[in-house]
C-alpha cells in the first residue's frame, strides 16, 4: 500500500512538473514571438523615420512649400554669450 | 517420493536458470551495452538542433542602424490540419499578400502549401494562432538605410551568410555570434514536440559595431555627389569627410555613372592628385629649410621649357601665366606648375620621395576596409631625376586614394601629426558592455608645428580672392583648401581630367577635412575650382544648416565668425593660427626624435608587418614574399624613427 502511494505521489509530481514546464515553454515561445514582432515593428518604424528625415524626402516637401536650402549668406550663426567668471 | 522431489528440483533449477538468464541479459543490456541503448533511445525521442546566433548590428556614430539582423519567417499551411478553411484563406492571403483564389486552389490540390517569403514577424502575427499554419523563423540581415553608405557597410555573401564585402567582411569575426545547441523532444514521426528544450549550449549573439560615419553627413555627401555627377556629366567621383583631430571618417561616398551599384573607389582606386599634391612638396621644402618666405622663382609667363636629357626638353605650363617673381606662398595660391617645378629642383629625389611617403602615400592607411589600395609611389631609384621631381611637385607620377589624400591634409590640420584614419568608433558586446573604443592613433609626425602653421596660411590664401578656390568662400566662416586638376592616365595614355579639392573647415581649428574628387567632368569647365569647389561649398552650406550636423557648433563659436566683407588676406607674419591637439601627445619633431622599440613582426604577413613598422615611424625594406621569418634590427631593440628595418621572409 505504501509503495503504491509512493508511486502515485512521485508520478503526480513528475506530471505536474512536466505540465508546468510545458506551460512555461509555451509562454516563453509566445513572448519570443511578441519580441520578434516588436523588433520587426521597431525596425520598420526606424526605416520609415530615417526615410522621412532624409534630405531627399525633406527637400521635396520643402520645395513644394516654396522653401529652399539656405545659401551661406542666409545662415546666421548666433553667438552664445560666454559666462563671466563669478567674483566673490 | 523421489520423483516429485526430483521434478520440483528440476523446475526450480530451470526457474533459477531462467532468472539467471534474465539477470544476465539485463546486466548485459545495462552494464555492457547500456550507453549504446540509451543513445539509441535518445536519438529516437529527441532531436539536437543548432540555435542560430544573431549577427551583431552596425550603427552610425549616433546610433542610426545601418545593418541589423531580424527574424524573418517562411510560412507553410497543412490543409489536413486546417479546421476553418475560410478563415485561414482570408487571413493568410491578407497577411502574405497572395490572391485568395490561388491559395484556395492550392489548399485543395496540394498536401502542403509553402510560401518562402521571407515575411516579417509583423506580417505573420495574425497567423500565429491558426491551426494548420506553420511559421518557420530564421535570421536575415536587413539594411534599413538602403543605399546610404551601402558600399562602406557592405553586404553578406549570399551562399555562406558570412561577410561578403565592405565592413560586413572586415568585421565579420566581431559581428558573427557563436551558435548554440539544444535538445528537443520529438514524436515517433520525428516532429518536434512543444516541450521545454534542454540547452546544451546557449547561442552568443555577435558584437555590435558603431561606425565613425555620420548618417546625416553621409546623406549630404552622397546626394551632393550624385547631383554633381549628373550636372557635370562626369564618370564618377569620391567624397571623403574626415575629422582631423581624431582620424575618424565622418562620411565617405563613391559613385560611378556607368555600371550597376557603387564601388568604394575612395578606398580602392588611386589617381594622380595633380595640384592638391603641391602642398606636400612645399612641406618638404619648408621642413628642410630649402625655401624661406622671401625666396622667389620666375613665373616665365606660364611657360617653362626644361631640358630632361641631352637632347630632350619638356614644356611645363600654367593656365594663368605669371610673368614676375613668385614666392612659394604665391605658387601655391595660384597653383603654378612652373614655379613648383623650379622649387622642386631644390630637393633631391630621396627627399621628395620621403616627404610623400611620410604623408602616407604608397602605403595602405590601415583602415578597417578589406580591399584598400596602397596607392602608387615609385621607389627613388625608379625616379628619373630630371623629370619625376617636377612631375611629383605637380602631383603626377604617383597615385593616391581619396582617403590617403584626406588623411594627409588631416596631418596638416592636426599640427603636422598624421593620424591613422578609422571607420570603427566603438565595439560593444550584445549586453552593451564596451569592448573597444577608438582613440586617435598617431602614425608619425610628418612636419614640425611651424611648417604645418605655414602650410595652413598657404591654404587660406588659396581660398582668398587671389586664389584658385575663391568659390569656396563662405559668408561667415573661413575655409582653407587646395584645388587640383590633373589629366587622367587611362589605358596607357592621358585622356580626360580629374578635378579635385581638399578643404579644411573652418580654417581656424579645422573640424573637417573634405576631399572631393570628380572623374572626367564633361559639361562645362573641368577645373577643380569650377567643379569640386562649388560642390564642397554646397556641402558645407548643407552641413551648417543641418539639424544634427557633425560639426561642433560650440567650437565653431569659439572661433569668432569673420564676415566676408571685412575679411582680409592674411599675411604670414600677421597670423598665429590656433592648432590644438586633442589628446596628450608627446611632441616628436624630426630634429629631436626619440628611439622607438622595434615591434615583433616575425610570423606575420608582409603587409601587416610593414603596416606595424610604418606606424612606429620606421622605414621598411622587404626581402621576399609571404610570412616574415626574421628582421633586422631585431624586435625589441631601440631604433630612431626613420631607421630602415629589413624583413626577410620564408619564401
Amino acid at each position: 500500500m505504501f509503495w503504491l502511494l509512493l508511486f502515485l505521489v512521485v508520478a503526480a509530481a513528475v506530471t505536474l512538473r512536466q505540465s508546468a514546464a510545458i506551460r512555461l515553454a509555451t509562454s516563453l515561445r509566445v513572448l519570443r514571438e511578441e519580441r520578434a514582432t516588436l523588433e520587426a515593428r521597431q525596425a520598420d518604424l526606424r526605416r520609415r523615420i530615417s526615410e522621412a528625415q532624409s534630405r531627399g524626402s525633406l527637400a521635396r516637401v520643402a520645395e513644394n512649400l516654396g522653401l529652399h536650402e539656405p545659401v551661406d549668406s542666409e545662415i546666421t550663426p548666433l553667438m552664445v554669450p560666454r559666462a563671466r567668471p563669478r567674483v566673490e | 517420493m523421489a520423483r516429485p522431489t526430483l521434478r520440483i528440483s528440476f523446475l526450480q533449477a530451470c526457474l533459477l536458470l531462467g532468472l539467471l538468464l534474465v539477470l544476465g541479459r539485463a546486466a548485459q543490456l545495462q552494464l555492457f551495452q547500456g550507453e549504446d541503448w540509451a543513445q539509441k533511445a535518445e536519438q529516437q525521442r529527441t532531436t539536437r538542433d543548432t540555435l542560430e546566433a544573431r549577427r551583431g548590428s552596425i550603427y552610425d556614430r549616433r546610433g542610426t542602424p545601418l545593418a541589423v539582423t531580424q527574424e524573418f519567417y517562411h510560412v507553410g499551411v497543412a490543409p489536413n490540419e486546417v479546421k476553418n478553411r475560410r478563415e485561414v484563406v482570408k487571413l493568410v492571403s491578407r497577411a502574405l499578400r497572395v490572391p485568395a483564389g490561388e491559395l484556395e486552389r492550392r489548399l485543395r490540390t496540394e498536401r502542403y502549401v509553402y510560401y518562402h517569403g521571407p515575411y516579417t514577424a509583423t506580417d505573420i502575427e495574425p497567423l500565429r494562432k491558426l491551426k494548420g499554419v506553420h511559421a518557420q523563423g530564421s535570421y536575415r540581415r536587413s539594411y534599413p538605410t538602403q543605399s546610404i553608405a551601402a558600399p562602406v557597410v557592405g553586404r553578406l555573401d549570399a551562399d555562406s551568410g558570412a561577410g561578403g564585402s565592405g565592413l560586413e567582411r572586415a568585421l565579420d569575426d566581431l559581428l558573427t555570434g557563436r551558435p548554440g545547441e539544444a535538445v528537443f523532444l520529438r514524436d515517433r514521426r520525428g516532429r518536434r514536440l512543444e516541450s521545454p528544450a534542454r540547452r546544451v549550449r546557449e547561442p552568443v549573439p555577435g558584437n555590435d559595431a558603431w561606425l565613425t560615419v555620420d548618417y546625416a553627413l553621409q546623406d549630404i555627401a552622397e546626394r551632393a555627389l550624385e547631383d554633381a555627377l549628373h550636372d557635370l556629366e562626369a564618370e564618377g567621383g569620391d567624397i571623403v569627410v574626415l575629422d582631423p583631430r581624431s582620424g575618424e571618417v565622418l562620411a565617405i561616398a563613391s559613385r560611378q555613372t556607368a555600371g550597376v551599384g557603387a564601388r568604394p573607389t575612395a578606398f580602392t582606386d588611386p589617381f594622380e592628385p595633380g595640384s592638391t599634391a603641391k602642398l606636400f612638396t612645399a612641406a618638404a621644402l619648408l621642413r628642410l629649410g630649402r625655401v624661406d618666405s622671401t625666396d622667389v622663382v620666375n613665373g616665365h609667363c606660364g611657360k617653362l621649357v626644361v631640358a630632361t636629357s641631352a637632347r630632350a626638353t619638356r614644356v611645363i605650363s600654367d593656365v594663368h601665366g605669371e610673368c614676375g617673381d613668385m614666392t612659394l606662398s604665391k605658387a601655391i595660391t595660384v597653383s603654378s606648375n612652373v614655379a613648383m617645378a623650379q622649387f622642386s629642383q631644390r630637393l633631391d629625389v630621396t627627399e621628395q620621395f620621403t616627404a610623400l611617403r611620410d604623408f602616407g602615400f604608397g602605403s595602405p592607411t590601415g583602415i578597417e576596409f578589406p580591399s584598400e589600395s596602397r596607392g602608387a609611389l615609385k621607389a627613388p631609384e625608379d625616379w628619373q631625376a630630371n623629370y619625376t621631381r617636377a612631375s611629383a611637385a605637380m602631383g603626377y607620377e604617383f597615385g593616391v586614394t581619396a582617403l590617403q589624400l584626406a588623411a594627409a591634409y588631416g596631418a596638416i590640420a592636426n599640427d603636422g601629426v598624421l593620424l591613422a584614419p578609422t571607420l570603427v568608433r566603438e565595439v560593444r558586446a550584445h549586453d552593451g558592455s564596451l569592448l573597444y573604443r577608438h582613440q586617435p592613433e598617431p602614425v608619425r609626425r610628418v612636419i614640425p608645428s611651424d611648417v604645418a602653421a605655414t602650410l595652413m596660411r598657404y591654404l587660406r590664401q588659396v581660398v582668398s580672392t587671389e586664389g584658385t578656390a575663391r568659390g569656396a568662400q563662405l559668408a561667415n566662416y573661413e575655409v582653407a583648401g587646395k584645388t587640383g586638376t590633373a589629366r587622367r592616365f587611362i589605358g596607357g595614355r592621358y585622356q580626360g581630367y580629374t578635378a579635385s579639392f581638399a578643404a579644411l573647415f573652418p580654417a581656424d581649428d579645422p573640424q573637417l577635412v573634405i576631399v572631393v574628387k570628380i572623374n572626367n567632368p564633361t559639361k562645362g569647365s573641368y577645373y577643380g575650382g569650377a567643379t569640386a569647389v562649388p560642390l564642397t561649398k554646397q556641402m558645407l552650406e548643407r552641413m551648417l544648416a543641418a539639424r544634427n550636423p557633425a560639426l561642433d557648433f560650440k567650437r565653431l563659436q569659439e572661433s569668432e565668425p569673420v564676415p566676408l566683407a571685412t575679411r582680409e588676406v592674411r599675411q604670414p607674419e600677421a597670423v598665429a593660427p590656433v592648432l590644438r591637439v586633442a589628446w596628450p601627445y608627446r611632441d616628436r619633431d624630426s630634429t629631436a626624435s626619440e628611439p622607438v622599440t622595434v615591434p615583433e613582426v616575425a610570423g606575420q604577413g608582409v603587409r601587416e608587418a610593414v603596416l606595424a613598422l610604418h606606424r612606429k615611424g620606421l622605414r621598411v625594406t622587404v626581402h621576399g614574399t609571404g610570412i616574415v621569418a626574421r628582421l633586422s634590427p631585431a624586435a625589441g631593440s631601440a631604433a630612431a624613427p626613420g631607421t630602415t628595418v629589413h624583413l626577410w621572409t620564408d619564401e
